[in-house]
């Protein structure tokens, strides 16, 4: 396998409120390679935008790394000083956020929003700045760009609007991009017009990334390997083809089956039973044992430590191998 | 654009006119102009009154008096006070009281937006801290306190127990008193009171409004991005927050704009400062409706125009509204 980009070790990111403090991220590991795109799954709440704010330490007030460390070409990001971490954020590492309609400012053209990050990471001037720009616009195939550049975002559609974010993202050739349910908030079309972008782009530039969301069909299609989480631990990681085919995780088993699938026959969709618990006082041991149908007295007793229990597949559970699941997509 | 502000200009006519028409009818509903020119005086005969009235013009149809008002007004001519200074012509009254009025109002508003504006951003960067909390407590007391007690608190500390600031007017009586025989310090030294209070009192809404305001754009996802793409902080909060959270200050200093040059009539009056604000105070208790419709006029006006300054402001910060 080839070489390490990111390496993030047991971190923690709780969040103080009044009501207590949420451990929204507790103690999550995962890594990505080179050129490798992992999707980072799980349901709302799972932790998965809180990691990815941690990698670029921005996650917003009251949130708090408390520990770990976050590993960027074997360097500890949580020891950088806040100007050194302005100089990897959008050169280093991008990041696209879920709604393209809020991401980008308002009151700002495109021309400036993408000018300013331009000129804050490369030493050109304005002029060379603005070309850089068009090119980026007829990058990411946003037609006539020389006129849409001098548009505001709300002249644009969702679509377009996605498309100058994944701009700004891409203004400096980060090697690694984070992207946050890029898809989320537009139709289905256009979805599958900003994945092909995603995927061509990256294939151009050689970066890696970080694909967040809660849709499996979109990991099927995107990512190499997958690392599920639940309630701000990982439950699972491993290839795709192995998350798909041979879970090992009750979790990863239960999404899996609640994926709906075109079929002639109408039934009903399946759900998992259940809500993500309450991250201020999370169920004792296996923080999946409320909910899940293999559960024995250990699973609230015993925090299952995550275990390499096939090559490169990773399982956090104490009966992974008793259970034997079977992949919910070959029945 | 510019047919966007011929288009406003135009629609300010009826407006103008309708306001116009609502202070005439109320000052009439008043009472008879005559009956309270002469109220005071037991001796004044019937033929007198009769006189004054022609004089006046009050003997014709309610709708000519008001046509002759308006035609008048084209002609910045406001009429004559009733009583005010022997019955002056009103826009000279104005035209004497109105400098006053403006500076003490323009130090006022600078003092305060370049004071309050740092404040509220400092403050909602670090909401809850220690600071925020003395910055929102100080403010909401601030916002409490009448003007009028403020002041009188302000006179009786820094004038009658300090004496370091002259309690009243605008000048010294005689030159002697003259800080250093300096007519501009003795300006500056009569002003620093009423200033310092008029300040206050705008400075707390003003921080609370860029406070909140400045809190509701931070949680924004485009504040997030910004940061996501390694701007510095200063950029992100001076150039990305601030520009979206000044939409709602610019309202509220566009709608007190329009009141500026009526001035701060409880202050100007608290502190005996001689401006339009005074005026518009001694006009109304002694009901002298010329000055009274006067004034009004002039704010109608004023704030017609801010309004107006104030959308223009708006399309070039957030250029969604667009002007067509």
């Amino acid at each position: 396998m080839s070489k390490e980009l990111l390496k993030i070790e047991n971190l923690k990111t709780y969040f103080d409120t009044w009501a207590g403090v949420v451990k929204a991220v507790d103690g999550i590991s995962l890594e990505v390679e080179e050129g490798e795109t992992l999707g980072l799954v799980g349901e709302s709440g799972s932790g998965k935008t809180v990691t990815a704010l941690s990698v670029l330490r921005i996650v917003p007030r009251p949130g708090k790394i408390v520990d770990g460390r976050i590993l960027y070409r074997g360097e500890n990001l949580l020891e950088k000083k806040e100007n050194e971490m302005q100089k990897i954020r959008g050169k280093e590492i991008a990041y696209i956020f879920q709604d393209p309609a809020t991401s980008l400012n308002p009151v700002f053209s495109i021309a400036s929003q993408l000018i300013e990050v331009i000129r804050r990471h490369q030493n050109v001037g304005k002029q060379e700045a603005i070309e850089k720009a068009i090119e980026l616009l007829r990058l990411v195939e946003i037609p006539d760009p020389k006129i849409r550049i001098r548009d505001y975002p709300h002249q644009l559609s969702g679509g377009m609007k996605q498309r100058m974010a994944v701009a700004r993202a891409l203004s400096c050739q980060p090697s690694l991009l984070l992207a946050d349910e890029p898809t989320t908030n537009l139709d289905v079309t256009i979805q599958a017009q900003i994945l092909g972008l995603m995927k061509n782009l990256k294939k151009k530039l050689g970066m890696s990334m970080v694909l967040i969301t809660h849709d499996m069909g979109i990991v099927a299609d995107m990512a190499d390997r997958i690392t599920v989480l639940y309630a701000g631990r990982v439950c699972e990681s491993a290839s795709t083809i192995t998350i798909f085919y041979s879970p090992m995780h009750p979790y990863t088993e239960a999404l899996l089956t609640a994926v709906p699938h075109l079929a002639i026959k109408r039934e009903k969709l399946a759900v998992i039973p259940g809500t993500i618990p309450n991250l201020i006082e999370p169920p004792s041991g296996c923080r999946f044992h409320p909910r899940c149908k293999y559960a024995r007295a250990t699973c609230s007793e015993i925090v299952p430590p995550l275990e390499e229990i096939e090559p490169e597949h990773y399982v956090a559970c104490l009966r992974a191998k008793e259970i034997a699941i079977r992949s919910p997509l070959e029945s | 654009m510019i047919k966007y502000i011929i288009r406003r200009l135009l629609y300010l006519i009826p407006l103008f006119f309708g306001i116009l028409i609502l202070v005439f009818a109320a000052s009439r509903m008043a009472g008879d102009p005559v009956q309270l020119m002469t109220g005071l005086n037991p001796h004044i005969t019937a033929e007198a009154k009769q006189q004054l009235r022609e004089y006046y013009g009050l003997d014709k149809p309610l709708y000519y008096q008001f046509l002759v008002y308006v035609w008048k007004l084209f002609n910045v001519d406001l009429g004559n006070a009733y009583a005010i200074r022997g019955g002056l012509p009103v826009t000279t009254l104005i035209g004497q009281y109105i400098w006053e009025t403006f500076k003490l109002q323009l130090a006022g508003l600078f003092l305060s937006l370049t004071i309050s504006i740092p404040i509220g951003i400092i403050s909602a960067k670090k909401q809850y801290s220690k600071l925020d909390v003395s910055v929102t407590t100080t403010s909401l007391l601030g916002t409490c306190i009448p003007v009028f007690y403020m002041g009188i608190i302000a006179i009786i500390v820094f004038s009658y127990y300090l004496g370091w600031l002259p309690p009243f007017g605008a000048h010294s009586l005689f030159p002697e008193r003259y800080p250093f025989g300096n007519y501009m310090l003795d300006e500056l030294w009569h002003m620093a009171l009423p200033t310092a209070v008029l300040t206050f009192a705008l400075l707390a809404p003003v921080v609370l409004l860029v406070r909140s305001s400045m809190l509701e754009v931070l949680r924004q996802d485009y504040i997030l991005a910004a940061r996501a793409s390694g701007l510095s902080e200063r950029t992100v909060i001076y150039k990305h927050a601030l520009r979206n959270a000044l939409i709602p200050v610019v309202t509220y200093i566009g709608l007190y704009f329009g009141g500026v040059l009526a001035g701060a009539p409880i202050t100007e009056t608290v502190f005996n400062w001689p401006g339009v604000g005074r005026l518009f105070v001694e006009a109304t208790r002694r009901l002298d409706f010329p000055v009274i419709m006067g004034i009004t006029v002039m704010i109608t006006m004023m704030t017609l125009f801010a309004n107006l300054i104030t959308d223009l402001t708006y399309a070039y910060i957030d250029p969604r509204i667009r002007l067509e």
